[in-house]
């Protein structure tokens, strides 16, 4: 083939392009440690990446909806102990309260009764963040109401929560609720912590039994009747309790599957988008020397000509 | 026989003959890096011989021809591959600024809030991506708290980024639909002044060309130069006629014969802003085959278009699929039926002015007064998850992960079209130069042989002369 004047210098400014391009693109790589950026660089490993991306952001949320569940987990459950050691007292006092006491006597459990159910009504309307725990989705008001008489002793505690629970996501179409109703009469959906027609727990009701019992000194009514109830309301808390603990044990296994997950994404995502360093760096190398060695043998070629040697 | 003003008149043209050969080799010098040049030579023929009685007798040599060393078959194959190489630029240029335009880049290295590794080591991905995996954790967000006014309005931003992202990207695709037909325009009157000047070459040539074999070698340089610069801009057909002229059409339509422009181009809107060619004065549609007319127009029609009805699909099915959900539900007041975006296309998508106002009106709740209930809040999260028929049974993101991928492949696609046509170009142009390029050494050996030579006729007519003062010496 003949070779012309502007031949090199034509291939020279081909051959610097490419090499320049390729230099730009490695040394983008090893700037930014990605083999991907743009669309255009795989739009196939793009597409992969953006899934897996999806992914692990869907998988970060599940994981922070898991520590909202856990927070709720961990609200209702010290509200519970604290009504379980109410509920333990309370059967103290009806075990203490036999045939042996006087009723001035009988008259201070009784005062001290009437205080424990003021205690678990405050414990049965505990909130987390704004929210009350025990009233079911209708959250926004006190599940429990207390009526006392003229004498401060409780009259009546009714609830005004619903026995629907509010579930949601802790993996992909998985829903968990780590709330808790307090009543449930109607004998199916979530059992009621302070009531429940199934387990036939009704606390509040049992303990101002109790504490007219105590005022009226009917102490074979304690003994027939309100310690039997008092251990049916016992069960249901530890229920509950057992419940709640389950709920945190598969929450905490639910999280460390995420955290697995998001931990195979990474990896997945830097096998698709990440540059191997090393390489990266020994193919700039590689071209960086062709680079040189372009600009030297050219600079040798295009300054020697006829012309050097013709006077 | 000569005799010796024969020989001396023999001498003075064998001068002439070779400064012409240096003039030439000179003017090749002189355009050693003029784009478009084909070397010239001068064609040296032995003048006539006269008889005599020791038969026929050359008389020297004559300058017959300045001949072009041009190989008007490697000069059809470039200008075809000009046509394609242009289709294929102005088709990666559209693409590539569609992808600006679309704004999606992957960054492994972004932080989240406080410098934290984003989601979870993963990186970032920036655009619509980004903005929609938000929206939907922020439904998984307010489902775990369904009565938090700052969930309600982490959503409502979160909702408001994605939309003015959907906004921002179709006014940006809007804008570069405008500035490509704004360059065909400008393309279509490039077009037209080389058509032009075309026809004015031809006027030249044929005017230098007639009634004799020479060729108007510089004039038909430029002229072939001019017409590669056409055949970057659109596709055209070429026929040489016998006068030194060349006929030029597009798409089977004559548009230069001769001299004559019959005709030129112009763009016009075929509707809804697409903007096509056709011819000025007859109004033949003409259909582009290859060119930067023709690249610029596939850019936009094709892969932008798509790319455009995909982003109004996946904002209409964001929009209409979470309407239909959130319409069901109920607000913190007990408010209901109120949509969570308006609009229907990525242009004009919003949220709804009344929640963006209000954020407790956003309808989280399944029963009417249950504000802790957030069964709607759940199933506006798990449309994430949802396959919809509308978007080809994909996810909203995988949805958009798609539209992402088309537009890198095809663009992926015209970089490597283009690197191999450019190898393809790049191997036939060093062809051509092999066959017209000027060379430097051959050049620089022509003249000192020319030189040589023009010495060696010098010296002759000074012989002749030494000769002719002999015989002028005969007799004192």
């Amino acid at each position: 083939m003949r070779v012309t004047a502007n031949t090199f210098p034509n291939s020279l400014i081909t051959q610097l392009t490419s090499l320049t391009q390729r230099q730009n693109k490695l040394q983008n790589q090893a700037a930014t440690g990605q083999l991907i950026r743009s669309p255009e660089d795989d739009p196939v490993a793009m597409r992969r990446i953006l899934d897996l991306q999806a992914e692990g952001k869907q998988v970060s949320q599940y994981k922070r909806n898991i520590d909202r569940h856990q927070e709720l987990a961990v609200a209702s459950f010290n509200s519970i102990k604290a009504m379980k050691s109410i509920s333990d007292r309370a059967r103290e006092i009806s075990i203490s309260a036999d045939g042996l006491k006087a009723q001035p006597e009988l008259n201070l459990y009784a005062r001290e009764v009437t205080e424990l159910i003021k205690s678990a009504v405050q414990a049965a309307n505990s909130k987390n963040r704004s929210d009350y725990l025990f009233g079911g989705t209708l959250s926004d008001r006190p599940p429990f109401v207390m009526t006392t008489d003229a004498n401060g002793n409780v009259t009546g505690v009714t609830y005004q929560g619903n026995t629907t629970l509010s579930e949601s996501e802790i993996a992909s179409g998985v829903t968990l609720s780590a709330q808790n109703v307090g009543e449930n009469a109607s004998g199916s959906g979530p059992r009621g912590l302070i009531a429940d027609s199934r387990s036939g727990a009704d606390f509040f009701n049992h303990l101002i039994s109790f504490q007219n019992n105590l005022l009226s000194g009917n102490v074979a009514a304690i003994e027939s009747t309100d310690r039997a109830n008092l251990g049916l309301d016992e069960e249901n808390f530890l229920y509950h309790l057992g419940t709640s603990g389950a709920i945190q044990s598969r929450l905490e296994v639910t999280d460390s599957i995420a955290t697995r997950r998001s931990d195979t994404l990474e990896a997945l995502v830097s096998k698709e988008a990440d540059a191997d360093l090393a390489q990266t760096l020994v193919r700039l190398n590689q071209t960086q020397t062709a680079y040189q060695a372009a600009l030297q043998s050219a600079g040798k070629i295009l300054n020697s000509s006829l012309l050097d040697y013709i006077r | 026989m000569l005799g010796l003003f024969g020989t001396l008149s023999m001498a003075n043209r064998s001068l002439q003959t070779q400064r012409n050969g240096t003039e030439v080799a000179g003017h090749n010098l002189a355009n050693v890096n003029t784009p478009g040049y084909s070397r010239q030579r001068v064609a040296i023929e032995t003048s006539l011989t006269i008889p005599s009685e020791m038969g026929p007798q050359g008389t020297g040599a004559d300058v017959v021809q300045i001949v072009q060393l041009r190989d008007a078959f490697i000069d059809r194959l470039i200008m075809n591959e000009t046509s394609v190489r242009g289709s294929y630029e102005a088709r990666q240029k559209a693409l590539q600024l569609g992808q600006s335009a679309l704004g999606q880049q992957i960054d492994r290295q972004a932080t989240g809030a406080e410098g934290s590794a984003a989601a979870g080591g993963i990186g970032g991905q920036h655009g619509i991506a980004e903005e929609l995996s938000d929206l939907f954790a922020s439904f998984q967000s307010l489902s775990t708290d369904p009565t938090s006014i700052p969930e309600r309005q982490v959503l409502i931003i979160k909702a408001q980024s994605l939309v003015t992202q959907f906004n921002q990207v179709d006014l940006r695709l809007g804008n570069l639909r405008s500035s490509l037909n704004d360059s065909l325009t400008s393309d279509a009157e490039q077009a037209n002044i080389a058509l032009s000047d075309i026809a004015s070459l031809n006027k030249q040539i044929i005017a230098a060309e007639i009634g004799t074999d020479a060729k108007a070698n510089d004039l038909r340089d430029v002229r072939q130069k001019r017409i590669e610069d056409l055949s970057k801009l659109v596709k055209i057909d070429t026929a040489a006629t016998a006068n030194g002229g060349v006929d030029i059409a597009i798409d089977g339509v004559t548009l230069v014969s001769g001299p004559n422009v019959f005709d030129t181009l112009e763009t016009y809107d075929a509707g809804g802003g697409q903007f096509l060619v056709r011819t000025l004065t007859g109004g033949a549609t003409l259909n582009l085959a290859g060119g930067v007319m023709h690249g610029t127009i596939e850019g936009r029609d094709v892969d932008l278009a798509t790319l455009q009805t995909s982003l109004d699909t996946l904002a209409g099915t964001l929009i209409s699929e979470v309407n239909a959900v959130h319409a069901g539900g109920f607000g913190l007041g007990g408010t209901t039926g109120e949509s969570f975006f308006t609009g229907t296309t990525a242009s004009d998508i919003a949220v709804n002015s009344n929640l963006a106002g209000n954020p407790s009106m956003i309808q989280a709740s399944g029963v009417a007064g249950a504000v802790g209930d957030n069964t709607v809040a759940v199933q506006l999260a798990q449309l994430a998850d949802k396959k919809h028929a509308g978007l080809i049974n994909q996810t909203f993101s995988e949805s958009y992960g798609q539209n992402v991928a088309s537009l890198g492949q095809a663009l992926n696609s015209t970089n490597t079209q283009l690197t191999n046509q450019q190898i393809v170009e790049k191997m036939l142009l060093r062809q051509r130069d092999s066959v017209s390029g000027v060379s430097l050494d051959e050049e620089m050996t022509d003249l000192i042989k020319f030189q040589r030579a023009f010495e060696a006729s010098a010296k002759l007519i000074r012989t002749v002369d030494e000769m002719l003062e002999t015989v002028m010496s005969l007799k004192r």
